[in-house]
């Protein structure tokens, strides 16, 4: 099926979403909740477009919008434009404390306006770190409370017992909003330390007990597992040569 | 005629909530231990407690058959003068009776009264007739000939018939019911549910309430007759947890209804079974949307989903999924049972057969009400209704709920429907009227609306989430005395953003109440923000009462009520409140009768 | 089955195991815990998430989203003020604001003395009889600003009487 994209012509699948087309054509439309590895959530809303459909206007959310049939997009409008800005400016006052959206802020070029800001804030409540917590088998954080009031957390924001220390979460992150530090060979992380393990090859600290226990418990022993990611590639690197 | 004198009478204590918040159970039990005393009862009396008649602004109502004796205001006390004048002695306790504001004459029977004359019942039709808990009843009242008149149909006729009376879904966005039903009855896959949506959470609408405790069974067969037609073998009645008597009759009637073979396996010995099950709500408004019901009957926190594909092709667990609401399913019944013409007859052209509305607010005879689709809100908030309280002026009428608007006393003669809500700003919704007098004030209405959606927002959409709560703190400032100039024009600009970008139906009509209140009711926003001032002496920053010395009669009434006990004065002589202690409730002119509490500015803003 | 739920005490895990261990019946169990417990203690979330096999991160999630649960207990007397839109036009903010400052308490908290909880509730479906208000499942109609701190002591009394 061939759809229309900003007046180009582009090839897709029944069933795939208006992102993923503009995506594979090159074709940029502005995310944040959205990350390749996860179905798209429809949260941000920044992605909105303007669909036309048998000669109807729609606006709808290109991360979750199903294509089934011949459309013609538009990614950008005057009045998708506007909304972007406003959504931006929302998402700043919810997160300015992030760099990101203080330099989107800027770049949307949203002018300061009489409402309040999130001090110190810089969580938007994208979800993707729960979803790659979920991803990473633990699900150890969640979306509580609703509303206004909505947070990422674990249960009771205790130590939880189901965290594997693993970082996913922090490194999925678009604004860094999830604390994460190492020191003395000890990470922490949602108000639970890790004791870290060292790599043995290198010595370098690369993993915490729990997640190498988890990933242990999933499957058969590899040689590798001991080993942290850059001497993990070395070392593949390394058996292709012999093998070539 | 018969002979009434010798007949057994029947005593028919109205049980809804209205009601037992008002003591009918201990009425209805004084009833019953009196009676049982008499001898020979059984020749003489029976009793009944029926679901809500609609009436509940002078309940607990007793009604008394084959008289048509309709008493107010009934108390435990007032049991034996019934059942020694009416039931003994055939004669009428005229104290009981409701006497009419305006002739001052007694009434005897409900029927005559205009706030049931001007009625049709169609979704009510057994409401208060009959006892909920008995499925004798339903059936005595052609209950499940319709079911039994549709399996004689095939799926085709059935979905055609619906389609044909223009049935529009009536929980909300008016969506044509029998379209619903065909596209489910499209899909190829043939693992199909049916959904009764029973989350009635509009603030100030109560009549899926009154269905589901007082006619439970007119919700089954209506799930009953569209499963059959679409094959469906599971059902799921969702309801507000909060509901008892409603959970109560319901799952009664479920169970009852499974001994008839008219649920469950094999029904009537057909190669068709149905079950039904209730869940119950947690209690959250965001859950009346179809896409965040189904994640919370799957288990999952109630947030929904763009609904590119409708629940009817991909619903529950991925299945073709029928949802409408309990008012809707009350009608289906009808709509077979006398055929889709006669539906059609009643109505507009695009909006056909009545709806119920809760008449609420500053009216005299609150209750729910059901007319015909197309009758305007003067003979609604008037005729039936009787008009506003305490001989006051009528303001707006708020419809629709969360979603919906303020229309105001220019738009009195607006023949409500579908459309011409709409059209006016507003909504249909569920159907909650909520009349407004001078002393509400509409900046505050809109931010109680917001305020109620930024606690009931589910979070997860941006512009919903966000844009509310910027919104509520505009209206809050504004409330407060401190709002700005370019509020308005804030407030309509961020509105514009959350009704488009907003992933469901709880973002995208959020912004209806501060919309239409800014519309029609523009200048009032402009005393607050301008002068500081609250004309309807509601919003307390802004707001001093203070007595007219030319008007007060030193009749009392104001200090008695003031529960901050701040007005000062001798009986017979000028009042005064002392605006120290004066919690600015309202209490004073609200009962003052002489007009004589002046709302004023707030001294030093 | 009943070594599974370690964390709960004998009468949750008689309600948790009251439903077949599927997440669609979590909402019902939570509900029923409330109903028990008047309020849902954590053990009985871990037992929940334990029986029906879901992460702890996803019963807790429920439990804050859906407004019916509690998670530290209520008073004797819980206090429901509705705050629907008939009873709001018809006085309710007043109410609530006379009963907090009665009770010393806002909207969500309980007395020290576990007696009162107040809590505003969105609308009980009996406009009608509004302002409304609920103590435990009595429903006062029609409640008046000049009344309501008569119900209140009303409550105060009994449960002096009660200890």
């Amino acid at each position: 099926m061939i759809i229309i994209i900003d007046n180009q012509e582009v090839q897709v699948s029944y069933g795939d979403t208006i992102l993923d087309a503009a995506q594979r054509a090159k074709i940029h439309i502005p995310t944040l909740c959205h990350h390749q590895a996860f179905a798209g959530q429809g949260r941000c809303r920044l992605c909105l477009v303007e669909v036309t459909e048998q000669g109807r206007k729609r606006i709808v959310a290109s991360c979750t919008y199903p294509i089934t049939r011949e459309i013609t997009v538009c990614t950008s409008t005057p009045r998708i434009e506007k909304m972007r800005k406003n959504l931006v400016m929302f998402l700043y006052k919810q997160a300015p404390a992030s760099k990101l959206l203080q330099s989107m802020y800027r770049d949307y070029e949203c002018q300061d306006n009489s409402l309040p800001e999130n001090a110190g804030e810089k969580c938007m409540l994208c979800n993707l770190c729960v979803l790659a917590c979920e991803e990473m088998g633990s699900s150890a954080i969640s979306l509580i409370m609703r509303g206004t009031e909505k947070k990422v957390a674990t249960p009771y924001n205790e130590a939880s017992l189901d965290c594997l220390g693993c970082g996913a979460c922090a490194a999925i992150c678009p604004t860094q909003a999830i604390e994460l530090t190492e020191r003395d060979g000890y990470r922490t992380i949602w108000n639970k330390e890790f004791k870290l393990v060292n790599c043995q090859n290198c010595g370098q600290p690369y993993a915490t007990q729990e997640q190498l226990a988890y990933i242990e418990s999933r499957g058969p022993d590899n040689e590798m597992l001991h080993c942290c990611l850059s001497c993990r590639q070395k070392m593949t690197a390394q058996k292709i040569k012999i093998f070539t | 005629m018969r002979n009434k004198q010798n007949e057994v009478r029947q005593v028919m204590v109205c049980c809804g909530t209205g009601c037992q918040a008002s003591g009918s159970k201990q009425v209805l039990e004084a009833f019953i231990t009196q009676l049982q005393s008499l001898e020979g009862v059984e020749a003489v009396a029976s009793t009944k407690a029926t679901g809500c008649n609609g009436w509940c602004e002078q309940g607990p109502l007793v009604k008394i058959l084959p008289d048509d004796i309709t008493y107010c205001l009934v108390k435990v006390k007032d049991v034996p003068v019934i059942i020694e004048k009416t039931i003994l002695g055939h004669g009428i306790v005229e104290r009981l009776l409701y006497r009419d504001p305006i002739s001052k004459n007694r009434v005897q029977s409900h029927h005559q009264l205009d706030f049931y004359r001007k009625q049709k019942k169609v979704a009510l039709r057994n409401i208060g007739e009959i006892d909920p808990a008995s499925i004798a009843d339903y059936m005595a009242r052609d209950g499940y000939q319709a079911f039994k008149k549709a399996i004689t149909m095939s799926a085709q006729e059935i979905v055609d018939e619906i389609i044909n009376s223009g049935l529009r879904g009536r929980g909300g966005g008016g969506y044509p019911t029998g379209l619903k039903w065909k596209s489910c009855l499209q899909q190829e896959e043939k693992q199909r549910y049916i959904i009764c949506n029973g989350d009635e959470g509009d603030p100030g609408a109560f009549m899926d309430r009154s269905i589901m405790e007082g006619d439970p069974h007119t919700v089954i067969e209506g799930m009953l007759i569209c499963a059959m037609a679409l094959g469906a073998s599971k059902g799921y009645i969702y309801v507000r947890d909060e509901y008892d008597l409603a959970v109560k009759n319901l799952t009664r009637a479920i169970q009852d209804a499974r001994e008839h073979s008219l649920l469950g396996d094999k029904i009537m010995g057909r190669e068709f079974s149905f079950h039904i099950e209730l869940v119950r709500g947690g209690g959250a408004f965001v859950c009346g949307e179809e896409t965040a019901l189904l994640a919370s009957i799957e288990g999952n926190v109630g947030e929904p989903w763009d609904k590119y594909y409708f629940p009817s092709e991909k619903g529950l667990w991925g299945y073709p999924t029928v949802i409408n609401n309990v008012e809707t399913w009350a009608n289906i019944p009808v709509i077979i049972g006398q055929g889709a013409q006669d539906f059609a007859q009643i109505g507009t052209e695009n909006s056909k057969g009545t709806k119920v509305f809760s008449l609420v607010g500053k009216v005299i005879n609150t209750g729910l009400v059901e007319v015909p689709m197309g009758t305007t809100l003067r003979e609604i908030i008037f005729e039936i209704g009787g008009g506003i309280i305490n001989g006051r002026k009528f303001k707006a009428v708020q419809t629709g709920g969360p979603s919906g608007g303020c229309i105001p006393a220019e738009l009195l003669d607006l023949k409500l429907d579908f459309d011409s809500l709409h059209e006016a700003g507003s909504m249909m919704g569920s159907g909650g009227l909520i009349v407004m007098d001078e002393r509400t004030c509409m900046v505050e209405v809109a931010r109680y609306y917001l305020n109620f959606l930024a606690g009931e927002s589910c979070g997860k959409c941006v512009p919903c989430r966000e844009g509310i709560r910027h919104m509520l703190e505009i209206l809050t400032r504004i409330c407060e005395g401190r709002g700005r100039t370019g509020d308005l024009e804030l407030l309509e600009e961020l509105a514009e953003t959350v009704q488009e970008a907003s992933l469901c139906g709880l973002g995208k009509t959020a912004p209806n109440p501060v919309l239409s209140t800014i519309r029609y009711f523009r200048a009032e926003y402009l005393d607050h923000i301008e002068n500081r001032f609250c004309p309807a002496g509601i919003c307390r920053n802004l707001t001093r009462f203070s007595i007219d010395p030319e008007k007060c009669t030193g009749c009392g009434l104001c200090k008695k009520n003031c529960p901050a006990n701040c007005i000062s004065g001798e009986r017979k002589e000028v009042h005064t409140i002392d605006p120290q202690g004066c919690i600015k409730c309202g209490s004073c002119i609200d009962t003052c009768k002489f007009n004589a509490v002046l709302v004023q500015q707030e001294v030093g803003l | 089955m009943a070594d599974e739920v370690i964390h709960a005490d004998n009468e949750i895990r008689n309600i948790i195991q009251a439903y077949p261990p599927e997440k669609r019946f979590i909402l019902a169990v939570m509900q029923d815990v409330q109903k028990s417990c008047n309020y849902l203690p954590k053990e009985a979330l871990l037992g929940i998430a334990e029986y029906v096999g879901v992460p702890f991160s996803r019963v807790y999630s429920l439990a804050t989203f859906y407004k019916a649960f509690s998670l530290t207990p209520k008073g004797r007397y819980n206090i429901k003020v509705c705050d629907g839109t008939a009873c709001h036009i018809k006085g309710s903010p007043v109410l609530i604001d006379q009963i907090q400052n009665s009770l010393g308490i806002g909207p969500g908290e309980t007395t020290a003395d576990e007696i009162f909880s107040l809590e505003t509730v969105n609308c009980l479906g009996a406009c009608a009889i509004a302002p409304v208000m609920m103590v435990n499942d009595k429903v006062h109609p029609k409640v008046s600003s000049s009344a309501i701190l008569e119900i209140i002591k009303g409550y105060r009394k009994e449960a002096d009487h009660e200890e």
